[in-house]
C-alpha cells in the first residue's frame, strides 16, 4: 500500500505541472458506449485484436472455434464442445483472464474460464488483448486476456435479427436480438441457443463419439439510460446455461454429464465530466454445476461460488496528454459445495495508471496495483507500455509487466487436499511488438518472454496418500508472433486475408522439458471474398505437434469452407442464407488425444435482419 | 494488382499445406514374444488418458520391455490397468476406466479375448472353483451398486452371475473354493472382508478388520493377513492403520494397532515375515510377534506399489505422476538398492511370471 501512496503523490504532483484543456471527445464516447475504457485507452503498448461483428457472424459456431481461427491462441479441447481450455502464448487455462464488460469472470473454484460455456452470439465484439494484464483484470491474467463486450449505442434505431440454423450431427441453432436507442434510452437484447448430438463418426473406425450430446443457452439483457448529459446509468445482465454430457475416449466409455448456470449482473454509473470521469460499478457473479458421474442416476455432486464486487473508478484528465486513474474494487466471495466447507473471501485492490503522451506519436502508460486478500498476501505488481510511432507506417510498442494468478477455492479448501499454506503464482514478462500498417496491408510481430514462479500444481503426497497443490513449479514461454491482414477491393470484388502464426517455446524448468499441450507452431489463415451480395470464404488451421504426458500428439491441418448470399427486399427487411463445410478435407484429427474431432460436416443458417 | 497479391496469398496458404507432415516418431521396441521368467509390471497410467501399459524386466534385469501389450498386438491396451490376475496360461488385464479386460497369453503376451460387456469400475480379479472373480465398485457416488463380477474361464465370457456386495471392494484373493473381497470402500472408507462361497456364488460372511483394508495375503498356514490404512485426516474422523490376521477356519481375528496418524498399506508375506509400507518406509515383522516392529528396514522411499518375494523388494516409484516411474529393487540381506530401472507413466502393481 505504501508503494501505491507514493507512486499516487508522484504522479499528482507531475500532472499539476501539465495544464489543463478540454477532454477528448473519442474518449467520452467511449465513456458512455463501454463499460471496459482500460482497453481501449490505457494499452497503447499492447497487441489488441478486435473481432468486430461481421467476424462473430461468420463464425457463428462455438467460442474456441472462433478463437482458433482467428487469433494466436491455442486450445486443449476434450472433445468437440467439452471442456476447452486456452493456452495464450504457452501459459495454461488458469493464466489467461475472460473478462465480460470490464469484469474478471474467471471461475473462482477452479480459476478458469470454460471456451465452450460462452456463447459468441450475443457481444457486440470480442477483443485479444495479448500479454500480462494483471494490474487492469486481476488475478490470472498472464498470457493474456479475453473481453467480451456489449455496446449500447444512443443512436436512434431499432435493429432485429433472427437466425435460426441447422447441421450435421442434429446441430441446431437459433438466435434472436434486437438493439435499440434513442437520444436517451439503448437497449440490447440477445436469446441463443444451440443443440447438437454431436455424435460424429470417428473416420477410419466404425464408432461414433459417444455420450457427447450438448446444448446451452445464452441469454442478454443490457440497459443504457442518460441520467443528464454528464450522466449514464448502465445494466447489464447475462445467463448462460449449459447441459454436456462428457465424451467418452477411444479407450475409455463415458456415462457422465455436467450441468451449470452462470449468471452475471453489472451496475454502472458513469459520471463524464470535463477533467473528472468516475465510474461506480456493482458486480454480482454466480457460478454453479452439478456433476453427474452417471447421466441415468440422480447422484451428483455439485458446487457454486457467489461474487460480490463494487469498484470505482475516478479518472482525472489533466490535459490530453495526461490522465491519472485511480480504481479501486472490494469482493466478497463465498463458495458452496460437496467438496468444500463453505469458504469465504475478502479481497480489495487498489490500482493507480497513469497515462501520458508528451508527443503525437509517443503514449506510454504506468501502472502499479496491490491486492489484499484475506487467504493470503497478494504480491504488488506493475506494468508500463509504451507506443512509439517512428514512421507513418511504422510503430514500435514495448510493455513489461508484473502479473498473479491467486490460488482458487479448489486449491485452497478442496477436501482433501486443499491447502492453505499457498501463495499466489507471480509472473514478470517482456513484450516488444512492431506494427506495420500500409495502405490497406497490417502486419505486427510480437516476441514475448514470460516466466512464472510458484506454479500451482497438484501432486500425489506419499504420506497423506492424496493430492495436494503446491506452489512447485516454475516455468518459462518465449516466442514470436506474427498476424497479417491484407484487403483490396476492386470495382465490386472484396479480398480479405488474415494470416495468425505463433511461435512458442515452452520450459517446465524443474524438469527441463517442454510444457505438455503447447504446440511450437500454430497458424490460422482466412481468405475472404464477395461479390455484390454474395461472400465466401476459406479458412485454415495448422496446429503443431504437442508433447504430451510419455509421448507426443501429431499435428494437423483443417480447412473450412462457406458460402453466403444476401437476398434484399425493398425495405429494411433483408435476407442471408450461408452455407459451410467445416473439416473440408475430412481429416482424422486429435486435439487432446484419444479424443477425435469431428469428420467433414455440413452448416446451413439462415438470417433474417429487420 | 494483383496477380501480385494474389500470388502472395497462394504461397501463404500453400505454406500451410506444405506444413502436413508425419511425424510417425515414435520408437517401437521389438517384442521378443517370450516374457517368461521375469517380472510384468501393470501401469495405470493418467486417468481418462489412455496410456496405461504393462512392462517386462527379465529377473536378471537384463531385459526391459515397456508396452509389451501395444508391441505384441498393435493397439493401445487401454485406460488405467489396475492389476492383473493369473489363470495357467493366460494373463487377465483389470482396465478400470476402459471397463474391460484383456486377456492374453501371459508368456507371449497375444491377445486372446478381451471382456467388455458386465463390467462396471473393475479393480481386482481372482480364481477360485474354476472361475474369475472380478471386483467392480459401480458408480463410485453410489455406495449400493458393488458387486462381483464372475468370468467362466472355458471362454473368456461374463456369466449372468452377479454377486451384490457391501461398498467399495478392492483386493480379492482365492483360496479353493472360497473368496476373501477387501472392502477398501471406494471413494468412501469400509471396514470389512467379505468371504464368497464360490460354489453358491453368494456371500458367506462379513468379517470386521480396521478401516479402509487396502492389501492382504494368504500365508503358508492359511491364514489371511489384512493391512488396513485407517482412515485418512481429511475425513475429521481418523483412525490408526490395523494389520488383522484372520483364522480362515474359524474366521476369528487376532490384530495389531498402529498408531493415530499411521497409515500402512501394501501389506506381503514373504519367508514367514509380514512386510509393508508406511510414510516412505518398509517394516518387517515376524508373523509371530506381538507388537509391531520400531524400526524400519528400509527407508526414503517412494513407493507405490511393492512386492516382497525371496527377500527381494521389487518397489515402484509413481514419481509426480506424469514422469516415468521406476522399479526399484532392494536386498532385505543387506537393506540395499541393487537395480534401478525406469519404466512408465504410474506403474502400480508388480507380478513374478
Amino acid at each position: 500500500m505504501k508503494q501505491i501512496t507514493t507512486l499516487f503523490l508522484a504522479f499528482a504532483t507531475c500532472a499539476i505541472a501539465i495544464s489543463q484543456t478540454s477532454l477528448d471527445s473519442i474518449q467520452r464516447l467511449d465513456e458512455v458506449l463501454l463499460s471496459d475504457v482500460k482497453l481501449t485507452r490505457y494499452a497503447s503498448g499492447l497487441k489488441i485484436e478486435t473481432l468486430t461483428d461481421s467476424v462473430l457472424q461468420k463464425n457463428k459456431r462455438s467460442f474456441t472455434d472462433l478463437l482458433r481461427y482467428n487469433s494466436n491462441i491455442y486450445f486443449k479441447e476434450n472433445g468437440y464442445g467439452m471442456v476447452s481450455s486456452p493456452s495464450f502464448r504457452g501459459t495454461n487455462a488458469s493464466q489467461t483472464a475472460v473478462v465480460w464488460n470490464g469484469i474478471n469472470i474467471n471461475s473462482q473454484l477452479n480459476g478458469q474460464t470454460d471456451f465452450n460455456l460462452i456463447s459468441t452470439s450475443n457481444y457486440s465484439s470480442i477483443s485479444i488483448r495479448s500479454g500480462g494484464g494483471s494490474v487492469q483484470y486481476g488475478s490470472g491474467a498472464i498470457g493474456g486476456t479475453v473481453h467480451l463486450n456489449n455496446v449500447l449505442s444512443f443512436d436512434t434505431h431499432f435493429d432485429n435479427e433472427l437466425q435460426l440454423g441447422y447441421g450435421s450431427f442434429n446441430t441446431k441453432n437459433a438466435h434472436y436480438k434486437f438493439s435499440y436507442g434513442n437520444k436517451n434510452w439503448s437497449a440490447n437484447f440477445g436469446l441463443a441457443y444451440r443443440d447438437s448430438d454431436n455424435d460424429y463418426k470417428y473416420l477410419g473406425s466404425t464408432r461414433t463419439n459417444e455420450n457427447a450430446a450438448f446444448n446451452n443457452l445464452d441469454i442478454n439483457l443490457n440497459l443504457g439510460y442518460v441520467l443528464s448529459d454528464k450522466d449514464v446509468l448502465k445494466v447489464y445482465h447475462q445467463n448462460f446455461r449449459s447441459d454436456r454430457e462428457f465424451s467418452a475416449t477411444i479407450l475409455a466409455p463415458s456415462k457422465s454429464k455436467y450441468e451449470s448456470e452462470d449468471y452475471r449482473s453489472l451496475l454502472e454509473w458513469a459520471h463524464i465530466g470535463n477533467t473528472l470521469s468516475s465510474s461506480l460499478k456493482a458486480v454480482h457473479l454466480l457460478e454453479q454445476f452439478k456433476y453427474f458421474e452417471n447421466k441415468d442416476t440422480n447422484n451428483f455432486s455439485k458446487g457454486q461460488a457467489n461474487t460480490w464486487q463494487v469498484k470505482h473508478r475516478l479518472t482525472n484528465t489533466f490535459s490530453k496528454q495526461l490522465e491519472l486513474s485511480i480504481i479501486t474494487d472490494y469482493s466478497y466471495i463465498t463458495a458452496d459445495g460437496d467438496s468444500f466447507n463453505d469458504p469465504k473471501r475478502n479481497a480489495f485492490s487498489a490500482t493507480a495508471i497513469l497515462s501520458h503522451s508528451p508527443t503525437q506519436n509517443l503514449q506510454y502508460n504506468l501502472n502499479v496495483r496491490q491486492d489484499v486478500i484475506s487467504d493470503f498476501k497478494s504480491p504488488f505488481v506493475f506494468s508500463g507500455d509504451v507506443s512509439y510511432q517512428l514512421a507513418s507506417f511504422y510503430t514500435l510498442k514495448f510493455n513489461a509487466s508484473k502479473n498473479f494468478r491467486v490460488p482458487t477455492f479448489n486449491d485452497l479448501y478442496w477436501n482433501p487436499g486443499g491447502n492453505l499454506d499457498l501463495k499466489p503464482e507471480d509472473s514478470c514478462q517482456l513484450d516488444l511488438g512492431h506494427e506495420f500498417k500500409y495502405h490497406t496491408i497490417g502486419l505486427k510481430l510480437n516476441t514475448f518472454y514470460i516466466k512464472t514462479s510458484n506454479l500451482i500444481q497438484w501432486r500425489p503426497n506419499q504420506f497423506s496418500g492424496y493430492w495436494n497443490p503446491m506452489n512447485i513449479a516454475n516455468a518459462k514461454q518465449y516466442g514470436l508472433e506474427a498476424e497479417l491482414a491484407l484487403e483490396r477491393q476492386i470495382g465490386k470484388h472484396r479480398f480479405d486475408f488474415n494470416l495468425n502464426y505463433s511461435y512458442t517455446k515452452t520450459e517446465d524448468l524443474a524438469k527441463n522439458q517442454a510444457l505438455f499441450y503447447v504446440p511450437i507452431h500454430m497458424a490460422n489463415a482466412a481468405l475472404a471474398y464477395s461479390h455484390k451480395d454474395f461472400s465466401t470464404y476459406y479458412q485454415h488451421l495448422y496446429n503443431g505437434a504437442v508433447k504430451i504426458i510419455g509421448g507426443s500428439l501429431k499435428g494437423f491441418d483443417v480447412g473450412n469452407l462457406g458460402f453466403g448470399y444476401r437476398f434484399k427486399t425493398k425495405s429494411k427487411l433483408s435476407y442471408q442464407a450461408d452455407f459451410s463445410i467445416d473439416n473440408l478435407y475430412n481429416t482424422y484429427y486429435e486435439n487432446v488425444a484419444l479424443r477425435p474431432m469431428p469428420n467433414r460436416n455440413f452448416n446451413l443458417k439462415l438470417t433474417l435482419n429487420f | 494488382m494483383n496477380t501480385k497479391t494474389l500470388v502472395f496469398l497462394l504461397l501463404c496458404l500453400s505454406l500451410f499445406f506444405a506444413s502436413c507432415t508425419n511425424d510417425d516418431d515414435g520408437i517401437i521396441a521389438q517384442p521378443s514374444g517370450d516374457y517368461a521368467n521375469g517380472l510384468l509390471i501393470s501401469h495405470e497410467g493418467n486417468f481418462g488418458q489412455g496410456n496405461a501399459s504393462v512392462s517386462y524386466v527379465s529377473y536378471d534385469f537384463q531385459t526391459v520391455e515397456n508396452n509389451v501389450f501395444s508391441n505384441v498386438n498393435g493397439t493401445p491396451l487401454g485406460d488405467s490397468a489396475q492389476s492383473i490376475a493369473f489363470d495357467g496360461d493366460l494373463a487377465y488385464i483389470v482396465l478400470n476406466v476402459s471397463n474391460k479386460i484383456e486377456v492374453v497369453n501371459r508368456y507371449s503376451f497375444e491377445s486372446v479375448a478381451t471382456i467388455t460387456s458386465g463390467l462396471n469400475n473393475p479393480r481386482y480379479m481372482a480364481i477360485a472353483n474354476g472361475k474369475g472373480y472380478v471386483t467392480n465398485w459401480g458408480d463410485g457416488g453410489d455406495a449400493t451398486d458393488d458387486y462381483l463380477a464372475v468370468i467362466d474361464l472355458s471362454n473368456n465370457a461374463i456369466t449372468s452371475q452377479v454377486i451384490s456386495v457391501e461398498e467399495g471392494p478392492e483386493k480379492i484373493v482365492g483360496d479353493g473354493n472360497r473368496l476373501y473381497v477387501a472392502h477398501q470402500g471406494g471413494f468412501s472408507q469400509n471396514n470389512i472382508v467379505s468371504v464368497i462361497d464360490a460354489m453358491s456364488n453368494s456371500v458367506s460372511a462379513t468379517i470386521e478388520v480396521g478401516d479402509v483394508p487396502n492389501s492382504m495375503q494368504l500365508d503358508a498356514a492359511g491364514n489371511l493377513w489384512v493391512l488396513s490404512g485407517g482412515k485418512p485426516a481429511y475425513t475429521n474422523d481418523e483412525t490408526a492403520g490395523k494389520i488383522s490376521k484372520i483364522n480362515t477356519n474359524t474366521n476369528t481375528v487376532t490384530s495389531l494397532d498402529f498408531a493415530m496418524t499411521e497409515h500402512p498399506n501394501l501389506l506381503n508375506i514373504d519367508n514367514g515375515q509380514v512386510y509393508y509400507y508406511l510414510a516412505g518406509s518398509v517394516y518387517k515383522m515376524d508373523a509371530t510377534a506381538i507388537a509391531l516392529p520400531t524400526s524400519a528396514q528400509l527407508t526414503g522411499l517412494n513407493f507405490y506399489g511393492m512386492l516382497v518375494e525371496n527377500e527381494i523388494v521389487y518397489g515402484l516409484d509413481a514419481v509426480d505422476f506424469s514422469s516415468n516411474g521406476s522399479l526399484n529393487v532392494y536386498d532385505l540381506n543387506t537393506n540395499t538398492e541393487v537395480e534401478s530401472i525406469e519404466l512408465n507413466i504410474i506403474p502400480g502393481e508388480v507380478y513374478l511370471n
